[in-house]
């Protein structure tokens, strides 16, 4: 399929698999009508949409601040065009000058053509809020994406890797579909790669009952990305922490937050609520993901259906911590290559984690180089919001998304001598980092933060 | 048609500004800030917050990064657009003589004043035309343009260009401020102008407050709105947002360290 009248498409999810996420698919004869119902629910409740398709000068200022349409030169991606397939049904429908004047103002009547538009273009959105970042009013077209899918969720049109995950999600507690004993069996075998690899005795107590912390890995670590998982593992166990991986929750993702952030985003969150009770927790602390820290940090106090009683903080807060507290020994010549950080976006413009990650960086490597720009103007690595498509048209295009990405990676010259590291503590920026850096030919190895800091760690 | 521009249309023009506005704020209202987008780096204290405002409604700061060619162009347009509508009401107001307060002559005051609204028009002339010109010029610009960012443009181009035909050509084509003083006291007064006030036999002013009033009531219902939808944005982006404190609990690290936690008994650590 995934092309429809020349835009790229992300393939479908089938009937069977929107079921399971609790979603029956609209007829085609009645999207339009459904579509419309579903937007003015959203005008009315989200004030961040509302002020997004009402106060818009169309001055341009955020085509060039985002990757995606600097990757593509598709007026569709600029951000404010992207609001504009919205806006210009918003406006036909629900503002007195579109019904007026129609046209001359940019209203449009809803048709199957535009809520196809949306599903091409909602989906080349990485959700980094770049866009709000530079525009003079803050207009956040993130908002406006996540209204998009949200509407399309409803009608029962979603992607295939989003529906899947957010449905292994309610299955297992995780988005790899991991069941408790491959989990267990997984932290097994990392246990006794540490020992041989660092000489380490690292135990990874899952659902330990009366642990004071409960640590969320991102389920991508225990089968792409090990020595995150074992970095975590070896922290914990410098700090002689009492710690422990919940197995209801083994996800710090939450693919709910980009494509359905009602059921599926809420249903992870109660999910994490338990697993603390349970536990008995007095403090949460969160893995490497980008998207995951955002729906924690800022989603879980008001996504929550009870009161929150853990202070939820990430692993790279704590480790900050130790740090400048000078209770961590770390050796940086063990991570002797030449180092650049990738600022995921939603750590840096969502949750104001970029010192701290500077902090842990530049303790843990001897030859660190910032990239410009970076920490609250990062540009995204453009599989956020999980625009991690594998069919060939989306793959090409992912390559495109990642283009200005890659031209920052080169000017640092951490990759001149083919020996560099390219530091992207989050789980989706590393999932499209990996193929990225070869398909541009960048001469770095991808790295997880915390990866370097249990190298780092003398014990 | 003179006499209902001047006379009749300001009263309908001020209720189609003002219900169209508070109608508009008033859907915004309606809807809630349901989760917290606050934008990093956080502001630890609401001064840091007013600071964000100001540097962002005085200097355009955000603009100044993401794009400095347009920052410019508006950043000048604005200035001088604030400084002709305060120049408007104090100029009116005092009929020129505002500077006699800084110590000056009333002469003076009144030479002073056209010079700045000259050159504020003028820089207003300016900006709106490189705006335009942007517009019609810049691929990116060119792209999310539609009918109607043009011809808002061009409205308040004639807007300025009228206005400054009359600074520039005052004795000919112009209005003095004490004319144009009285005719705002009768509308405020309700009262009736004379038919052979100045305000209403010349020609330029009058073709000046068309303009302004079609302004005016497109307002509520156009980009205009951008006046309030940048603090109603800013509102929700740019808020107090204090982090939960580090430090794990029950983690000793001498104590951990010195215990040998991780150390396989026997050999010693890497
Ligand atoms: C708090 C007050 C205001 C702020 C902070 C503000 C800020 C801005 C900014 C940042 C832009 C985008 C840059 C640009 O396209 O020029 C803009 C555009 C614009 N503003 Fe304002 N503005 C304010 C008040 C006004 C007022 C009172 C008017 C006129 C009645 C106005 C008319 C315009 C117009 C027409 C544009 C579009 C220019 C274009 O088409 O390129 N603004 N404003
Ligand atoms: S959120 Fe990022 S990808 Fe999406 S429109 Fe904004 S800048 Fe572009
Ligand atoms: S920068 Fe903001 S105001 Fe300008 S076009 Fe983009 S969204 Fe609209
Ligand atoms: S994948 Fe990484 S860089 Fe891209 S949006 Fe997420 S956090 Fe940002």
């Amino acid at each position: 399929m995934p092309k429809y009248k020349d835009m790229v498409q992300p393939a479908r999810a089938s009937e069977k698999e929107m079921k399971k996420l609790h979603i029956d698919l609209t007829p085609d004869d009645q999207k339009c009508e459904k579509a419309l119902q579903y937007l003015d629910e959203m005008r009315k409740k989200f004030r961040s949409f509302v002020t997004a398709m009402e106060s818009c000068v169309k001055c341009g200022a955020c085509a060039e601040n985002c990757h995606t349409y600097l990757g593509t030169k598709d007026p569709n991606n600029i951000p404010t065009n992207r609001a504009e397939l919205i806006r210009k049904i918003y406006k036909r429908y629900f503002t007195l000058e579109g019904r007026w004047f129609g046209k001359l103002v940019g209203a449009e009547d809803i048709s199957l053509d535009v809520i196809e538009e949306w599903y091409s273009y909602f989906y080349q959105c990485s959700e980094c809020r770049r866009c709000a970042r530079s525009c003079p009013f803050g207009i956040d077209t993130c908002e406006v994406t996540f209204v998009g899918r949200q509407i399309l969720h409803w009608l029962g049109i979603t992607p295939r890797l989003h529906a899947n995950t957010g449905g292994a999600m309610e299955n297992t507690g995780n988005h790899m579909n991991l069941p408790r004993p491959g989990i267990v069996d997984t932290l097994e075998f990392l246990a006794d790669d540490i020992l041989d690899e660092f000489g380490v005795e690292v135990n990874f107590p899952v659902d330990k009952p009366d642990s004071d912390i409960i640590y969320i890995p991102s389920s991508a670590d225990f089968a792409l990305n090990p020595y995150t998982l074992m970095g975590a593992g070896l922290f914990f166990t410098y700090i002689g922490a009492n710690w422990t991986i919940p197995s209801k929750v083994t996800e710090a993702g939450n693919f709910g937050f980009l494509f359905d952030q009602r059921f599926t985003q809420r249903h992870n969150v109660m999910r994490l609520l338990d697993a603390a009770q349970e536990l008995g927790a007095k403090k949460i602390v969160w893995g490497e993901c980008g998207h995951g820290w955002r729906a924690a940090k800022m989603y879980v106090p008001t996504m929550a259906d009870r009161p929150v009683h853990w202070p939820i903080t990430h692993i790279h807060d704590e480790v900050a911590h130790y740090i400048r507290t000078n209770q961590l020994k770390l050796d940086p010549s063990r991570n002797d290559h030449p180092t650049t950080l990738h600022d995921p976006c939603n750590y840096a413009r969502a949750c104001d984690l970029q010192e701290n990650l500077r902090t842990v960086v530049k303790a843990c490597v001897s030859d660190f180089r910032e990239m410009t720009p970076n920490k609250d103007w990062t540009f995204c690595c453009g599989g956020g919001s999980g625009i991690l498509f594998d069919d060939p048209e989306m793959y090409q295009r992912r390559i495109q998304l990642s283009a200005k990405k890659a031209e920052l990676v080169r000017a640092t010259g951490v990759g001149a001598n083919g020996n560099g590291y390219l530091c992207a503590p989050c789980s989706i920026c590393k999932a499209q980092l990996y193929p990225m850096v070869e398909e541009h030919n960048l001469g770095v190895e991808v790295k997880g933060l915390i990866d370097l800091v249990g190298k780092a760690l003398v014990f | 048609m003179s006499y209902f521009i001047m006379q009749i249309l300001p009263y309908i023009t001020l209720v189609v500004f003002t219900f169209g506005v508070l109608f508009r704020l008033g859907r915004w209202a309606g809807s809630r800030i349901v989760h917290n987008i606050t934008l990093a780096p956080f502001p630890q204290r609401n001064s840091q917050v007013l600071g964000i405002f100001a540097a962002e409604v005085i200097f355009f700061r955000s603009l100044f990064s993401s794009d400095r060619p347009l920052w410019a162009g508006a950043w000048l347009m604005h200035m001088a657009l604030f400084g002709a509508i305060g120049g408007h009401l104090v100029g009116i107001y005092f009929l020129g003589k505002q500077f006699v307060y800084l110590g000056m002559s009333e002469h003076l005051s009144e030479q002073m004043s056209a010079l700045l609204g000259t050159s504020a028009g003028l820089a207003l002339l300016a900006g709106l035309v490189y705006l335009l010109i942007r517009r019609l010029t810049v691929q990116k610009v060119k792209e999310v343009t539609g009918t109607s960012d043009y011809l808002q443009l061009v409205l308040l181009l004639a807007i300025v260009v009228v206005g400054n035909i009359m600074r520039l050509f005052e004795h000919d084509l112009g209005i003095a401020y004490a004319p144009a003083k009285d005719y705002v006291a009768h509308l405020l007064m309700l009262k009736p102008l004379p038919m052979d006030h100045l305000a209403i036999t010349t020609p330029f002013f009058v073709l000046h407050l068309l303009f302004v009033q079609i302004l005016l009531m497109v307002f509520p219902f156009s980009k205009l709105m951008h006046v309030f939808g940048m603090f109603a944005n800013r509102w929700i982006i740019n808020r107090v947002y204090k982090d939960p404190a580090s430090g794990l609990p029950n983690v000793d690290i001498a104590a951990a360290r010195q215990a040998g936690i991780g150390v396989p008994s026997g050999e010693g650590g890497v």
